[in-house]
Formats: structure tokens, sequence, C-alpha cells
């Protein structure tokens, strides 16, 4: 029960490291493990985050990472929660900052409503995607920001599309989540397990 | 806050937002209310600031606690 697991994640592709990173969490109290770049190192910090395990990260001589992962109290991981949930990560895609067609001040309303909602929910989603009018509640003064930064600081990442961003020259008003590409946010799309757009 | 129709939750939020009085709409819990909803969420000191910026113009129905 004291021993640490080392889980050697270097060299293996997404997802495998959260995926044996997972598996470790569920049955050890201190688990290690050891990286090669900073998207496997910031997918497992947020994993850990979010099943309540405190992390400390050590940049290693030769760029790798280690990444200390140690159990709070009272958490417990169910495995089987892995056996009934789809196979991939839960995303959601905010395609616009409305909800619904046809009124977009009664869009406006729903989608902040919804956000506020999805923020206060146990089971939260491993992604959420913000692209076209969607971006506009991501930057300086949107009402969901509170909403956004708590689920950040809940493990949930925030892809926030960049061409966007540009197109309504809000690029430099950034207020949550991290600016994405074409490339990640397909990436992101097309390993889902569930998607779910508003 | 609880209005009795969207509609008066969408005047009051352009009222409190001209007002620069801080808020924020949300979905009305579900141990008030059952039905879908927004209400006006806000600090219980500035309730009556709230009260006068309203008055006479929308129509509260009622102010229930967030947290009963």
């Amino acid at each position: 029960m004291g021993d640490t697991k080392v889980v050697d994640a270097r060299g293996l592709a997404c997802p495998q490291p959260v995926v044996l990173t997972k598996q470790a969490l569920e049955i050890n109290e201190k688990v290690t493990v050891l990286v090669d770049n900073e998207t496997a190192l910031e997918n497992i910090k947020r994993l850990g985050t979010k099943l309540g395990f405190a992390i400390k990260v050590e940049t290693k001589k030769d760029s790798t990472f280690e990444i200390k992962l140690k159990r709070k109290k009272g958490v417990v991981v169910s495995s089987c929660s892995a056996a009934t949930a789809a196979p991939g990560p839960f995303i959601i895609v905010i395609s616009a900052n409305t909800m619904g067609q046809g009124n977009d001040e009664l869009g406006s309303v729903l989608i902040k409503s919804f956000l506020h909602t999805v923020a206060e929910q146990p089971q939260k989603p491993d992604t959420i995607i913000f692209y076209n009018t969607g971006v506009k509640l991501t930057v300086e003064g949107s009402e969901v920001l509170d909403d956004l930064k708590q689920l950040e600081s809940a493990g949930v990442q925030l892809l926030v599309c960049g061409t966007c961003l540009n197109y309504f020259e809000i690029k430099d008003k950034l207020a949550a989540g991290t600016v994405s590409n074409m490339y990640d946010i397909l990436d992101a799309m097309s390993r889902a397990g569930r998607l779910l757009t508003p | 806050m609880l209005f009795k129709a969207v509609s008066y939750v969408l005047k009051a939020e352009k009222i409190l937002k001209a007002e620069s009085i801080p808020h924020k709409i949300i979905p009305v819990p579900k141990h008030i209310s059952s039905d879908c909803g927004v209400c006006v969420r806000f600090e219980p000191a500035i309730q009556n600031k709230i009260e006068a910026a309203l008055l006479n113009k929308v129509q509260i129905e009622k102010i229930r606690p967030l947290n009963d």
C-alpha cells in the first residue's frame, strides 16, 4: 500500500499514457508517471486533478517529465465507471454563443444556462471545444467566465479555436481555455466516445 | 429572485447591467421549481439595490434563498 506504482509512458502514443495512468490510479495510493511530451503531461495533470489526486511535477535533465500523483483522503477511483462509460472522452462542442435557432436573445440566455449547469454537474466533460461565435463566450466580459474557470479548475480542458478568435479580433482578450487549432480540435472530436453539442 | 416569465428576467437583466449591479442569470434551482426557467442570482447584501432598480419597471414574483 505504501509502495509507489511507476508508469513509464515514455514513447507511448496518446491515449496510452492516460489509459495506463487511470488503471494505476484505480488501485494504487501513489503513482509516478514518466512522460516525454507536454501534451501527455497536461493530460495526466488534468486526469489527476479530476480524480482527486495531489500532483507534483518534476522536469528531468533529459526533458522528460516525472509526475507524482498521491491519492487524497477519501478519494475512490471506480473502475466500473470505465466499463460502463463510452470508450473515449466525453466532449461538448459549443459552436455558437446561442443555443437553438430562431431567436438569438433567447438563445443567449439558454447557452449561459447550459454552461452554468454543466459546471454544476458532478459528471463533467473531458473537453469543451469552442468555435465560431462560441469563442465569444471565452473572452473578457463573457457572462459565463466564472463557470468556465470553475470547469478548468476541475480538470476540464477548454479548447478555443484560434482562427475564430482571430476573425472576431478578440485573441488578446481570451480569459478562459487555451487557443487551439483545427488539428487538435478535429483530433479531440474524432477520439470522442460521446460528443454533445447544445 | 424569481419572475413571472423569461421576458421579465431579460428586462431585469438589461436594467441591472445598465446600472452595473452585479448579478447572474441562472437556471431556477430544482428545489425551488421543477419547471424550466431562469432567475436572477445576487448577493443578499445588495437586495435593496436591485429592488430599487427594478421598482415600477419589472415586477418581481418572489425572492427565495438559494440554499434552502
